[in-house]
C-alpha cells in the first residue's frame, strides 16, 4: 500500500490526470466527499489531500510513501526529501519584483526591505546568491501591496503571467527560481517500498514523455 | 511564563512501561557490544563549543557557558566527544569503544522531531581497512536485528567513489554541488540537462538508481577509470564479501548515491531502514580525519542507532512488548506483610508492599487499577 499526499487544489485534480494516464486506477481519488483519506484496497493506493505547504512534511516523516508539491513550497521548507520527477504541471516563476523603475537598479538599494510569503526563499536568495542582508517582511497574502504602500521596497512571489503586477505598475526585477510541480519520494519508502514506487517512478516519467512528443 | 507544566518542545518524559522496555533494549545492546569487545564510556553531556564547532552547524547546537564565559554545548552525537576522549589518550589501537546515551539536537524543523533522542552506537578507532568497515556495519546490523528490527534494509555507499568520479567527468567545485544535490535527491532531471556526454550522464543515472548488491558494482566497473573511485567500489566488494560470511547479503544493497550524509564521512557510509519509521534507524561510516581535528591522525569507523527511532519502529510493528512492572501485592497485616514481600523479593518475584493500610476490598481495587494480578491479603494474628 502507497501513501500519496496530494496538494489540495487544481494541482491535486492535474496529479490524478497524469496518474491515470500512467495506467493508475484512482476513481477512489476522484469522489467528491469531505473525506480527507481516500483509499483504494484494490489499486493499492492511499491519497491523503494535504495543504500544499505541508505535503513536504508528510512525506518527509513518512506519514505519506510519496507526495506531489510545487517547487516553491519544497525551496521554502527544505526537507530532506528524494525529489525524483519534474511533473511539468503549475509551471511559473519565482521572481523579485518591484516598481518597474527600479528595473537593473535593485542592487543599487541598500539595505532593502523585501516583502514576502516564502521568507526561507528570500533569505537564501539575498544572503547566498547576491551576497547581502536584507530585511525580511513575513507576508500572508496579496503581497504585491508591500512596495505600493511603501512597507517593503520590493517583493519575492510567484509569477505566472505577472498581470497583477502590471497592472499595479510593478514589474520583474529578477528571476529566483523556475517552479513547477515535483514527485517527492520520503527516503526511507524509496527503500522499503522499491518495488512498489520504482515502477511508478517509470510509468509516470513515461506518462510525460508521451504529453510532451 | 505558564511553562512549568511542560517539556521543553522536541522533548518527552519516558513513560514507566516504554522506559522498562527501553532499558531493557539498553542492555540488549550493552551487552551485544561487549561480547564484541567494545568497551562502553560515557561522555559529560556537555562539550565545549570549540568540540564541535567544525563539524555541526551552529544552529543545531544548544549553548551556554561556563562560569568563565567560554562557550558550552550539549552532546550532538556520540562521535565526536568519543574522537575527542581516544585523540586525547595514548592507548594502544586499535581502540573499540561504546556509548547509549542521550542526544541533544536544537533546531530541528517542525514538530514532532525529537530533539532529545537516546542513542547506542561503537567507534572503532585506529583501524583502517575493509575488515574494520565490516565489523561495524555487522555490528550495526546486529544491533538492528537484536532489537528486533527484522524488517532491515541496508544501504552501503562509499564516499571516495563519487569524488573520484567528480575527477573522472572533470567536474568543476559549482557543478560538483550541483550533481551531488541531484544524486542525493535521486534527481534524474537536472542530470539530464547537464552538460555532459550521453555516457557520463547514464553513469551518474547509474548512481541514482543503484540498489544491487554485485550487479551494481559489476556494471559500474568498466565505466571507472579513476584509481580512487575504482578502490572505493573495491572496499564495497571486500565489505559484502564478509557481509555473505556473517549472513547477512540479504540485508544489503549498494547505494553508490548515497552522499547526502554528514561530510565528515572520508570511506564506507551506510544507513539502516525499516518499515513505519520514515528516517534511517541507524547510519555510520569512515571517519578518517575527525581527530586530526583534535590533533591525533587516527582512522576511524562506527555507526549510531537511534533506541528511540527503534521503539517507535517496534510498536508500530507491534512488536512492542511494555515491560511488566510488580507482580504481586502485598497488604493487610503489616509484620506479616513486610515478611511476605521480602520473602518474594528474595526468591526474584517483584512485589509491592501496602505502606497504606488498604482494607482487602480497597486492595483489591487498587490492584486491579494498577494492573497488578497477584493479591496477598495477610490476616493478623496467629497464623
Amino acid at each position: 500500500m502507497l501513501t500519496i499526499a496530494l496538494s489540495k487544489g487544481r494541482l491535486a485534480d492535474q496529479t490524478l490526470d497524469l496518474m491515470e494516464k500512467a495506467g493508475y486506477d484512482v476513481t477512489a481519488a476522484r469522489e467528491k466527499s469531505r473525506k480527507l483519506i481516500l483509499e483504494d484496497q484494490a489499486a493499492g493506493l492511499r491519497f491523503i489531500l494535504a495543504k500544499p505547504s505541508d505535503v513536504p512534511t508528510y512525506v518527509e516523516y513518512g506519514a505519506a510513501d510519496i507526495g506531489v508539491v510545487g517547487k516553491d513550497t519544497l525551496l521554502e521548507e527544505g526537507r530532506q526529501l528524494y525529489e525524483v520527477l519534474d511533473l511539468g504541471l503549475g509551471r511559473c516563476r519565482m521572481c523579485v519584483a518591484g516598481p518597474a523603475s527600479l528595473k537593473d537598479k535593485l542592487d543599487e538599494i541598500p539595505n532593502k526591505r523585501v516583502g514576502t510569503k516564502y521568507p526561507n526563499i528570500t533569505r537564501n536568495y539575498f544572503e547566498g546568491v547576491k551576497k547581502e542582508s536584507v530585511e525580511i517582511i513575513k507576508l500572508n497574502g496579496s503581497v504585491e501591496l508591500a512596495p505600493l504602500t511603501g512597507l517593503a521596497e520590493v517583493i519575492v512571489d510567484i509569477v505566472e503571467s505577472g498581470r497583477t503586477l502590471y497592472e499595479n505598475g510593478l514589474d520583474v526585477l529578477e528571476t529566483v527560481a523556475d517552479i513547477s510541480a515535483r514527485l517527492v519520494v520520503n527516503r526511507v519508502s524509496m527503500k522499503m517500498k522499491a518495488d512498489e514506487i520504482k515502477p511508478m517512478i517509470s510509468k509516470l516519467r513515461e506518462a510525460l514523455e508521451e504529453g510532451e512528443s | 511564563m505558564a511553562n512549568k507544566f511542560y517539556t521543553p518542545d522536541g522533548f518527552t518524559d519516558q513513560l514507566p512501561g516504554v522506559c522498562a522496555f527501553k532499558r531493557e533494549l539498553e542492555a540488549r545492546l550493552r551487552n551485544l557490544f561487549l561480547m564484541n569487545g567494545y568497551d562502553e564510556i560515557e561522555t559529560p553531556g556537555i562539550e565545549y563549543f570549540d568540540v564541535y564547532r567544525s563539524f555541526v552547524a551552529e544552529e543545531e547546537l544548544y549553548k551556554f557557558t561556563d562560569g568563565k564565559g567560554r562557550l558550552l554545548c550539549t552532546r550532538y552525537d556520540g562521535t565526536i566527544p568519543v574522537a575527542r576522549y581516544a585523540a586525547g589518550r595514548n592507548d594502544t589501537l586499535p581502540m573499540r569503544l561504546s556509548y547509549i546515551e542521550n542526544m541533544y539536537r536544537a533546531g530541528q524543523i517542525g514538530g514532532g522531531k525529537q530533539s532529545g533522542f537516546t542513542q547506542a552506537g561503537i567507534e572503532l578507532l585506529g583501524a583502517s581497512g575493509s575488515k574494520s568497515d565490516a565489523e561495524v556495519l555487522a555490528l550495526a546490523i546486529k544491533s538492528a536485528l537484536e532489537l528486533g528490527l527484522t524488517d532491515l534494509q541496508v544501504s552501503v555507499g562509499q564516499v571516495q567513489f563519487f569524488k573520484g568520479l567528480s575527477r573522472q567527468l572533470g567536474l568543476s567545485g559549482e557543478t560538483i554541488a550541483k550533481v551531488k544535490a541531484a544524486i542525493s535527491n535521486r534527481d534524474s532531471v537536472t542530470i539530464e540537462k547537464l552538460d555532459l556526454s550521453r555516457e557520463d550522464k547514464d553513469t551518474l543515472l547509474m548512481i541514482t538508481e543503484s540498489g544491487g548488491t554485485y550487479d551494481t558494482i559489476d556494471q559500474m566497473l568498466p565505466r571507472v577509470t579513476d584509481e580512487g573511485a575504482k578502490a572505493a567500489l573495491g572496499n564495497i566488494k571486500e565489505i559484502l564479501d564478509i557481509m555473505e560470511r556473517y549472513g547477512y547479503l540479504k540485508y544489503v544493497s549498494v547505494d553508490l548515491g548515497l552522499i547526502e550524509s554528514i561530510d565528515y564521512y572520508t570511506g564506507m557510509v551506510f544507513k539502516g531502514y525499516t518499515y513505519e519509521v520514515g528516517f534511517p534507524v541507524f547510519g555510520g561510516g569512515r571517519y578518517d580525519d575527525v581527530s586530526k581535528t583534535f590533533g591525533k591522525d587516527m582512522a576511524a569507523v562506527g555507526f549510531s542507532i537511534s533506541l528511540t527511532l527503534a521503539i517507535t519502529a517496534l510498536m508500530r510493528q507491534d512488536k512492542f512488548t511494555p515491560a511488566a512492572g510488580a507482580t504481586v501485592i502485598v497488604g493487610g497485616d503489616f509484620e506479616r506483610a513486610i515478611a511476605t514481600a521480602e520473602a518474594l523479593r528474595a526468591e526474584g518475584t517483584a512485589a509491592v508492599l501496602d505502606t497504606t493500610g488498604m482494607t482487602e476490598e480497597e486492595l483489591d481495587a487498587y490492584a486491579k487499577a494498577r494492573g497488578i494480578e497477584t493479591i496477598m491479603y495477610m490476616n493478623g494474628g496467629e497464623a
